[in-house]
């Protein structure tokens, strides 16, 4: 009978992943948000475009090329001993992160991250969001010498939905990135309790 | 899933050996597997003794602690589509357990996003 104490089955348990995703156009920031609030260094993963976009059509020019790989830089927090939240960025070839379907099916939500001396490179990853009715905000990365907005200019140049938060960050500090995604949960669960208009619910 | 390189001197190095020992296969069980799944050892190093060097890898960074795939390819340096089907061989010869993500379709979990939402405020 003691020994089945010993003996330690190995169990799931309740253990889940979840994850949120950062994006944003390049050099905006993401890998080091994702790194000043993940507890590891953030890691980095590869896919072959082939695999990632087998089904779409109209990647026969860039399919050919076999060797083409993306890249996607990720963090981990350890919410409690059963959930683990992952934080994927889309760093490297960010014109075809939207083509990793894999990666947003079952995202909790998103993060947008801007620059606003660039806004525009943000427009595609806040369509992304919106067709698909994954819940976003946008997060402004308030870089040294840049102007800084109000949440109200960014959201008109963004044409936003008046609900969706846009929250000014610096991403390099680690409780100025905590707050991001605090007011991302907030922003989800909001959603998920019918508190915010949403799309998919 | 023992019929990789001979063992001795000849060792191509773990950037060749995984895309030998899944040629061919590397599509079969994709769809099975989440960048989220998370794997764990359900037997020690010691009994994975006679496995390819990559399988022993994998075990060896699953020992009693639960990974995700994402994490495994990049601790390995290997593309994502290789690990998946070096994971689904350990899963089918027993050698690890597994849970995948919920499902993309699912409606939001009140409970989960209170959980989420209160480890991150705790940081």
């Amino acid at each position: 009978m003691y020994a089945s104490y010993n003996y330690r089955s190995p169990d799931l348990g309740g253990a889940q992943a979840v994850k949120l995703l950062i994006a944003g156009g390049f050099g905006v920031g993401k890998t080091t948000l994702v790194g000043a609030i993940s507890e590891i260094r953030p890691l980095r993963t590869e896919e072959r475009l082939s695999e990632i976009g087998a089904g779409i059509d109209d990647l026969t020019g860039v399919a050919a090329k076999t060797t083409t790989t993306v890249a996607l830089d990720f963090g981990r927090i350890t919410i409690n001993p059963e959930i683990v939240l992952y934080l994927f960025g889309t760093p490297g070839q960010d014109r075809f992160w939207f083509m990793w379907k894999e990666l947003s099916a079952g995202a909790l939500g998103a993060v947008v991250l801007a620059d606003t001396r660039r806004l525009g490179d943000c427009f595609g990853a806040v369509d992304f969001f919106e067709s698909r009715s994954i819940p976003f905000i946008v997060a402004v990365n308030c870089f040294d010498g840049a102007d800084i907005y109000d949440e109200d200019e960014v959201r008109q140049a963004l044409d936003l939905d008046p609900h969706v938060p846009v929250q000014l960050c610096d991403a390099r500090d680690r409780g100025s990135s905590k707050q991001v995604l605090v007011r991302l949960l907030e922003y989800l669960m909001a959603t998920a309790t019918g508190n915010v208009p949403a799309r998919r619910w | 899933m023992n019929g990789g390189a001979p063992p001795g001197g000849d060792d191509p190095g773990p950037l060749v050996r995984p895309f030998a020992v899944t040629r061919g296969r590397a599509g079969k069980d994709l769809r099975r597997l989440d960048i989220l799944t998370l794997v764990m050892a359900a037997r020690t190093d010691t009994e994975a003794a006679g496995l390819d060097r990559e399988y022993r890898d994998i075990l060896r960074l699953c020992q009693h602690r639960a990974l995700s795939i994402a994490e495994i390819a990049a601790h390995m340096n290997l593309l994502l589509a290789a690990v998946k089907v070096l994971v689904s061989d350990l899963i089918d010869a027993g050698y690890l357990i597994q849970r995948p993500p919920r499902p993309a379709a699912a409606r939001p979990d009140i409970k989960l996003l209170q959980a989420v939402l209160d480890g991150v405020r705790k940081l």
